[in-house]
């Protein structure tokens, strides 16, 4: 690990800079999105832009729909049984949700990285390149500088550069999780999603995946669902507060934690309700 | 039950715990029947750890038995036929109106002659051609059930499937002997052996395509049998794949097939490969529908794929009644070397299947799960 990532900011001042989110073009945005599943509704009506080069954290307690919310940006939803959903998703403007839409295309520009590690059953390498051979986006003579590349990037590839031909099992957790997250950066999204990818792991690999995700800003858009609030507040330009399937509030992470306008957001992160 | 009155009140349980903790009043006579079975049970322990270990014996005692007492039946026919029982082709119980012979001790008829060759190749040929048509079908199958259809109809596919399973191999062979044999003979053979290009190395596959009793018969009657041992065990294999990284790959932007051929299927290889020997072993094994359909041909291999040939099962079960019309004994004890050879055959598949499955448990399987 770089010294720079091992410092960790604790201190509001060491928090990321205000980022002016008025002036920024919007990367994602949900317009009047209402989804569920059968009979139930999980979200309501949630109207929120996700701005480029940003990091926006959804926060709120378990049930209020934030990871729902979190995968219908990349249309996970569409598997579930009986899954439905009114209003829409724009990715550049252009709705996900159109006929035209390549799931797979959509996909590749929007990706993901789960709660918990979840490495494929290949060697280190070939999960590296799993998606990167799936959508072609390099010949074979390239694939080695992808995989060096890419496992730098995150900063695993000084533990693994001698076994990149070996089970990924063999890693600890946090590896597993750098690696997932390889992965899903090597096919080149413009939109990470990330679900409380730290929620496994211990503070040290917590620690670094944060400092990673400040540092893939502003070169991709990251929405990251959190139940952990000093962590929304270290890594997020923006938060979004999230109860009982209504988006309550979403500002600049320091305003949303400081000067809350809803009373509900004022319980949740004073610790009032959890 | 007089005894268990006298039991003090104490030590009779009148109430029953369940699993969640909770106590439960039972009635008396419940409480009154655990307590003598726990006694009888603590009496009997000699008892039932001397059954247990007696039938933990049983598999080994079997085994080493059936292949002694083959064995010991089959000396004077290994002696007799030496090396040429695996490479001669002929044969020939020898003839029954003569006098019988006297080699080395063993007496046997006139002429006898055991090459077992063709039986042999039969029975191998055969298995390779039911699990190289049934491993792919069975694993598609499989995949189209877990990841395609609504539950509802995989229920009633897998229902199939175990039925499939469970009917005696000599309806398949009647249904082979009587339908699909003559299909093939009549429609499928004729265009395959016209179209396969005039090349040596394929002379195998063209030629005279017999009546539909052959090899190809064979083998395919097998690859039917074979697929729903394959195919539910496949399927139950990939049922218990981890969402996890199926959700991952499918999240990567990957198609529902490569999701199966990169996530679902490496998981669960080791186990696929298991079931497909596991189908081999029946395979090799199969003796009723193999002898109807198989042509009965024996002295000779077949010259091309769509003729009458033989397996080592199927010439056992055939030949037995008139093995035991021969005086000497002799051709009795020669179909005692070949089931010993079927069985070390199998033998062989069983431990290069665990071999195998040892193997593949190598680089890309979960070592730890998950985290």
């Amino acid at each position: 690990m770089s010294p720079a990532l091992a410092s960790t900011p604790t201190t509001p001042a060491q928090w990321p800079e205000a980022v002016d989110l008025t002036t920024r073009p919007v990367a994602l945005r949900t317009c009047d999105l209402t989804l569920g599943f059968g009979s139930r509704t999980v979200l309501q009506g949630v109207n929120l832009g996700f701005p480029k080069g940003t990091v926006t954290a959804l926060i709120g307690p378990t049930g209020s729909g934030k990871t729902t919310l979190l995968r219908s940006l990349n249309r996970m939803n569409d598997k579930v049984p009986k899954h439905w959903h009114q209003g829409d998703v724009l990715l550049d403007g252009q709705s996900i949700f159109a006929p035209g839409v390549q799931l797979m295309a959509l996909r590749r520009r929007v990706g993901m990285v789960f709660q918990r590690p979840n490495p494929f059953p290949m060697s280190i390498a070939d999960n590296v390149l799993a998606g990167v051979k799936a959508h072609r986006i390099a010949s074979r003579q390239h694939h080695k500088a992808i995989v060096k590349a890419r496992l730098s990037e995150v900063g695993l590839l000084d533990a693994v550069s001698d076994r990149l031909g070996s089970s990924p099992f063999t890693l600890s957790g946090g590896q597993q999780q750098l690696l997932c997250l390889a992965r899903a950066l090597a096919v080149g999204p413009d939109v990470l999603l990330l679900d409380e990818p730290t929620s496994s792991l211990d503070p040290i690999s917590t620690e670094h995946i944060e400092s990673l995700l400040r540092a893939l800003v502003p070169a991709l858009t990251i929405v990251i669902v959190t139940h952990n609030l000093a962590q929304a507040r270290r890594v997020a330009d923006q938060t979004a507060f999230f109860y009982q399937g209504r988006l309550v509030e979403a500002a600049p992470t320091a305003r949303l934690f400081e000067e809350p306008s809803e009373p509900e957001t004022a319980r949740y992160v004073s610790g009032r309700m959890g | 039950m007089p005894k268990a009155q006298r039991i003090p009140m104490a030590r009779q349980p009148s109430a029953v715990a369940t699993a969640k903790g909770q106590v439960q009043p039972g009635p008396k006579w419940a409480g009154r029947a655990v307590a003598t079975a726990a006694r009888n049970l603590a009496r009997s322990g000699w008892l039932l750890r001397g059954a247990t270990g007696a039938a933990a014996l049983v598999p080994v005692v079997a085994l080493a038995g059936i292949l002694a007492v083959l064995a010991e039946r089959a000396w004077p026919a290994i002696v007799y036929n030496g090396l040429g029982f695996f490479t001669h082709v002929a044969w020939d119980p020898g003839s029954s109106y003569g006098n019988p012979v006297r080699t080395g001790g063993a007496l046997h008829q006139a002429g006898a002659t055991f090459g077992a060759l063709p039986l042999i190749l039969g029975t191998l040929g055969s298995s390779a051609i039911a699990i190289v048509v049934a491993v792919p079908v069975s694993v598609g199958a499989a995949l189209v059930v877990v990841e395609k259809l609504p539950p509802r109809m995989a229920n009633v596919l897998g229902l199939f499937l175990e039925v499939l399973a469970g009917i005696p191999s000599v309806v398949f062979g009647l249904w082979g002997a009587l339908s699909f044999g003559p299909l093939i003979a009549r429609d499928l053979a004729p265009l395959v052996a016209r179209h396969v290009p005039d090349l040596p190395v394929l002379n195998f596959f063209r030629g005279s395509t017999g009546n539909g009793e052959g090899l190809l018969t064979a083998g395919l009657v097998l690859a039917v049998m074979v697929v729903p041992i394959v195919a539910s065990t496949t399927r139950d294999l990939l049922r218990q794949v981890p969402a996890l990284p199926k959700e991952g790959a499918r999240a990567l932007g990957l198609s529902d097939w490569e999701v199966s051929r990169l996530v679902s299927l490496p998981w669960a290889r080791s186990g696929i490969i298991g079931a497909s020997l596991l189908g081999l072993a029946r395979a090799l094994g199969e003796t009723m529908a193999v002898a109807m359909v198989s042509g009965a041909f024996l002295g000779a291999n077949p010259s091309n794929i769509y003729l009458p040939f033989t397996t080592i099962a199927a010439t056992i079960v055939s030949q037995l009644d008139s093995a035991f019309t021969d005086g000497t004994g002799f051709y009795v004890r020669a179909l005692a070397e070949a089931a010993l050879v079927l069985a070390v055959i199998t033998l062989v598949a069983n431990v290069a299947a665990r071999l195998l499955v040892r193997k593949a448990g190598g680089v890309a399987l979960p070592v730890g799960r998950g985290i």
